[in-house]
């Protein structure tokens, strides 16, 4: 199977690899795998808690050129967007964007993954940050 | 009922509603030659357990018996025995000839066999997944992983060490505590491999059991055991990448 020119770009060149701090409180982890073929993602998102738009994202891939493409787009695309922006990213879009063989729509779906888990992870955080009053009895 | 062909030696079990004669003498016919006269008969649209007469979506079955019928089938649909038949005839033998060795490749090996059954039981992972995301987006909800968080959070530590080991070697400086940690992981990763066919097999025995009481009983228990064999071949994946990662890593 031959990969798109875009996959390979981002294949040997890929975006935003790295990792932020876990336990800071601005930082959004999303570990996310796709059984079928033993891949994991893990995606970093850094939230600007007064704005709610994504500063920076991290990540990193062990899997196949299109997963390792896939995340490096997601990460290119939740720069700069807000919280809820991002949440309205489709797998679909990353399909098109690279290209990519109907066998390796899996790697999409678990960008799009990565990207939900890490923005589900820093909103409880931020829920955890402000205990509600109500709570105490 | 179970029928023992005279040709195949293979005991057949055709369903009630399928009831063929054979194309050529008219005799109520086995599964792939005709009882009565022995001419082959058009492939049947049948799954790959009903092709070799097995019970229905049994998971234990006998492996030596399913080769020596993969044998005994293969010889008599060889080209060769058929070279004098009519074209119609050598067609068929080869449409045979082909669905025997795919059924045949895929039954007799464990894993292969319980996918197969998965997706005769309409099981699609991938589009599960899918459309698990595809929910998530829509109502909110958070999709949940398939695979335990614990053993992502593994693969993925265990990952990042075979990329430093791989660095290291690179530079011909890999740190001998290192290569040993990664040779235990390595052995224990080889060990749960193992124990997860044996996990598999446990389940095969319950899946048989609450197949045994018929087609339409207790859909809910053998979606629940579906499930659990779904689980044990997810995480079969991740060890089995693991394993060979691991291995490529150290003897490179």
């Amino acid at each position: 199977m031959a990969y798109s020119d875009k996959v390979i770009d981002h294949y040997n060149n890929p975006r935003n690899v790295g990792s932020m701090d876990k336990s800071s409180a601005d930082v959004g982890t999303g570990l996310v795998g796709a059984p079928e073929c033993g891949d994991v993602m893990k995606l970093q998102i850094k939230v600007n808690p007064q704005t709610n738009v994504i500063e920076d994202a991290k990540f990193k891939t062990f899997g196949c050129g299109s997963a390792i493409a896939s995340s490096s787009l997601a990460t290119e695309w939740v720069k700069g967007k807000t919280i809820d922006e991002a949440l309205t990213i489709k797998n679909t879009e990353i399909v098109k964007e690279l290209s990519l063989p109907p066998v390796k729509i899996h790697c999409s779906v678990l960008a799009e993954d990565a990207i939900r888990a890490a923005i589900c992870d820093w909103k409880k955080k931020q829920g955890a940050e402000k205990p509600v009053a109500a709570e105490a009895k | 009922m179970t029928t023992k062909s005279a040709f195949t030696g293979i005991s057949t079990k055709p369903p009630a509603e399928e009831n063929h004669s054979c194309w050529s003498c008219g005799a109520m016919r086995a599964a792939h030659f005709c009882e009565s006269c022995g001419k082959v008969q058009p492939p049947a649209p049948v799954d790959y357990f009903a092709f070799f007469g097995l019970p229905r979506r049994q998971l234990n079955l006998d492996v030596a018996k399913l080769e020596k019928d993969f044998y005994e089938l293969s010889r008599k649909l060889h080209p060769d025995v058929s070279a004098r038949a009519s074209a119609q005839e050598q067609e068929w033998s080869l449409e045979q000839s082909s669905m025997l060795n795919d059924a045949y490749r895929t039954l007799r090996d464990p894993i292969k066999r319980t996918q197969y059954l998965l997706r005769l039981e309409g099981i699609e992972l991938e589009e599960q997944s899918k459309s698990a995301t595809e929910r998530a987006r829509a109502t909110g909800e958070t999709k949940k992983q398939i695979v335990p968080p614990d053993l992502l959070e593994e693969v993925f530590e265990l990952n990042m060490q075979l990329e430093e080991l791989r660095a290291q070697k690179k530079m011909g400086e890999d740190d001998p505590a290192l290569v040993e940690e990664v040779g235990r992981q390595k052995l224990e990763l080889e060990e749960r491999y193992d124990g997860l066919l044996e996990e598999l097999e446990n389940y095969w025995k319950e899946w048989d059991v609450l197949i045994d009481r018929g087609p339409e009983a207790n859909a809910e228990e053998r979606a629940a055991v579906a499930k659990k064999m779904v689980d044990v071949l997810n995480r079969r994946n991740y060890i089995r990448n693991l394993v060979r990662d691991v291995t490529a890593v150290l003897e490179s």
